[in-house]
């Protein structure tokens, strides 16, 4: 029975897990099927399966293509971000111990845009020049920016060990509007059809997503997350307190410099590929603690899969609500996230009174 | 044994622990006793390894602190420090779980049993650590805390406790110095700081009195606890009786009878 009870948990983290995972499979399925240009769900079925080396008779050729040259990229890109989004998000709420904070609010994403926006008016007549620059350069400046902005973020924070919630919101607050009017400032200047719009830095878009942006995304999205995965006994140490997981054993400075790092490349290489997309971070680690609780063995790969699963379903409604235009991602985020935090904030006024 | 020579601690050039040399043996409880400010908790977080002392050192069976890595120093001394607040909804399970070293898997399932159902815990085992009482709280914190150390070892160890009754009634706190008393024979040496002066001449071997920085007195009950002594480091009039059943010493501390002092003192005036 002693036994029994420790497999009993690890089967309900699996079970979760699955069903996250199908529910995934699913919905990416569904994503490339609708759009402008709807591919029946047989035809999708018998597009993949050719792939695999199954042939199957009638595969239409220009539908094979949309499907696997534009929909596929997109949807395993927006897999990628969403996921990382989301797992980054757990695990910045695990460090600064504060259910508040999310990449976009506390100001990481938009450091990443800025940085990104920088380098690409830094280094002239990139856009066409070198594609290992543009692909491996722009994300791993982002990252810098992300990395600079949750270090000056946490540092301003940070009182006791703890990190108190108002300056935390305040910090960010200020950051996101210095770094918009930054990106606005050069956007307006630089005026390169290589540095995409405003509304592409601040509202995100996965349109254009393609394969040559997928070794990227999964070197660097991809890894970072599983190896944000194994820090589960570190952070769940940390809920207790810095001062607590200190006494446990734990080497606190440098697990929190690896998970800054982590989650900033994370976020980083997610805005450099898509522009900041909001609330994905906030929204999805809550909705796994209040179903699933509070362990990040199960929180961070179980965000990782929600994140995904949310970002392919607003990718999916910016596609086909106003088609064959396209909504903004960030919109859609949004509509659902800041509803959610200023829900969150009042759930967290009640406990504090 | 846990070892503190002449450790000395200043914030911006204010002393706040001098010179103190203290010691812990494994087998017994020493408790540490002073006003609130006297240096009790910064002592005590140097000991932890919290926090460096200026001067002076601290060795854990005779290394150093500073040589051995946060690994190794956990898995010779256990800390519970005065509040911990758990930051998501955790049930009282899982804190207990987060407790557990990291190299025991073997017996975590009975280990966990056992330190819960010794704090008197284990039916609140499904409910949120946040939605618990105060007094709950603390007793899952211990819980947490013993089964760092639960696991038998060959080699001496302790266990550091800033003030764990201070959110429980008369007959729990009883209960977390009994526990106490049977973990010292585990060869492990307890160190508690302590406010109430009965429970401390109840149940330590030893007793520490820290005023202003420096450790004013150290010894066995009947060598430290004097009325003189007492009342100067507490800056009350505190009065010793014998309970005439148990032959043990109390500590009154009536406030009437210090009213009547002052007002005695101010007449002398």
């Amino acid at each position: 029975m002693i036994a029994g009870l420790s497999i009993s948990k690890n089967s309900y983290q699996a079970l979760v897990l699955s069903v996250l995972g199908i529910a995934l499979v699913l919905i990416m399925l569904l994503s490339l099927s609708l759009g402008a240009y709807a591919i029946p769900f047989s035809s999708v079925l018998a597009i993949l399966g050719e792939q695999f080396g199954l042939s199957l008779e009638g595969v239409d050729r220009s539908a094979a293509n949309v499907l696997l040259q534009i929909r596929l990229p997109r949807i395993i890109i927006a897999l990628l971000i969403g996921g990382g989004l989301g797992i980054a998000g757990a695990a910045l709420q695990g460090l600064f111990r504060n259910p508040l904070v999310e990449p976009g609010l506390i100001g990481v994403s938009s450091g990443s845009a800025l940085f990104a926006v920088v380098f690409i008016v830094l280094i002239p007549g990139l856009a066409g020049s070198s594609n290992l620059i543009q692909n491996l350069g722009m994300p791993l400046f982002a990252f810098l920016g992300g990395l600079t902005h949750v270090w000056a973020v946490y540092q301003l924070a940070r009182t006791q060990g703890r990190t108190d919630t108002a300056t935390l919101i305040l910090a960010g607050v200020a950051i996101n509007a210095l770094a918009g009017a930054l990106i606005g400032l050069t956007l307006f200047f630089a005026d390169d059809s290589a540095l995409r719009s405003f509304t592409f830095w601040s509202l995100g878009d996965l349109g254009a997503s393609s394969w040559s942006k997928f070794p990227v995304a999964i070197s660097l999205i991809g890894i970072p997350s599983i190896m944000l995965m194994l820090e589960y006994r570190n952070l769940n140490a940390l809920s207790l307190g810095e001062r607590e997981a200190f006494h446990m054993g734990i080497s606190v400075q440098r697990v929190k410099i690896k998970i800054l790092i982590l989650s900033a490349l994370i976020v980083g290489v997610g805005v450099s590929l898509a522009g900041m997309i909001g609330f994905v971070g906030l929204v999805v680690p809550h909705l796994i603690r209040i179903g699933f609780g509070a362990n990040h063995r199960l929180v961070l790969p179980a965000s990782f899969l929600l994140g995904a699963i949310l970002l392919n379903v607003a990718d999916l409604m910016a596609r086909t609500v106003v088609s064959p235009a396209e909504l903004p991602i960030g919109v859609l985020t949004a509509l659902i996230g800041a509803p959610f935090f200023i829900y969150l904030i009042f759930k967290l006024n009640k406990i504090n009174s | 044994m846990l070892q503190a020579e002449d450790i000395h601690f200043c914030i911006r050039q204010w002393p706040i622990v001098k010179k103190a040399s203290i010691s812990v043996n494994p087998g017994e409880i020493l408790a540490v006793l002073g006003p609130n400010g006297a240096g009790k908790s910064t002592l005590f977080k140097i000991l932890a390894g919290e926090i460096s002392c200026t001067r002076g050192q601290v060795d854990y069976n005779g290394q150093n602190l500073r040589a051995l890595k946060t690994q190794q120093l956990a898995s010779v001394r256990a800390v519970m420090p005065q509040h911990s607040t758990v930051s998501f909804p955790f049930t009282a399970r899982e804190v207990v779980e987060l407790g557990l070293p990291k190299d025991s898997k073997k017996n975590s399932e009975k280990n966990i049993r056992e330190v819960m159902e010794l704090t008197k815990v284990q039916h609140l085992e499904d409910r949120l650590y946040q939605q618990l009482s105060g007094g709950e709280k603390q007793r899952v914190q211990l819980a947490r805390v013993l089964i760092q150390i639960w696991e038998k070892k060959p080699f001496p160890r302790y266990l550091l406790l800033d003030e764990p009754t201070s959110s429980l009634d008369i007959s729990q706190q009883h209960i977390v110095l009994d526990i106490l008393k049977k973990l010292k024979s585990q060869n492990i040496g307890v160190l508690i700081v302590l406010h109430d002066l009965n429970l401390a001449a109840h149940y330590a071997d030893r007793i520490a009195i820290v005023k202003d920085g420096l450790i004013a007195g150290v010894g066995k009950v009947e060598e430290v606890y004097s009325e003189a002594l007492l009342s100067e480091v507490f800056d009350h009039p505190i009065r010793l009786v014998k309970d005439q059943e148990t032959q043990q010493i109390l500590v009154s501390s009536n406030s009437t009878f210090h009213s009547d002092l002052k007002i005695s003192k101010q007449a002398q005036a």
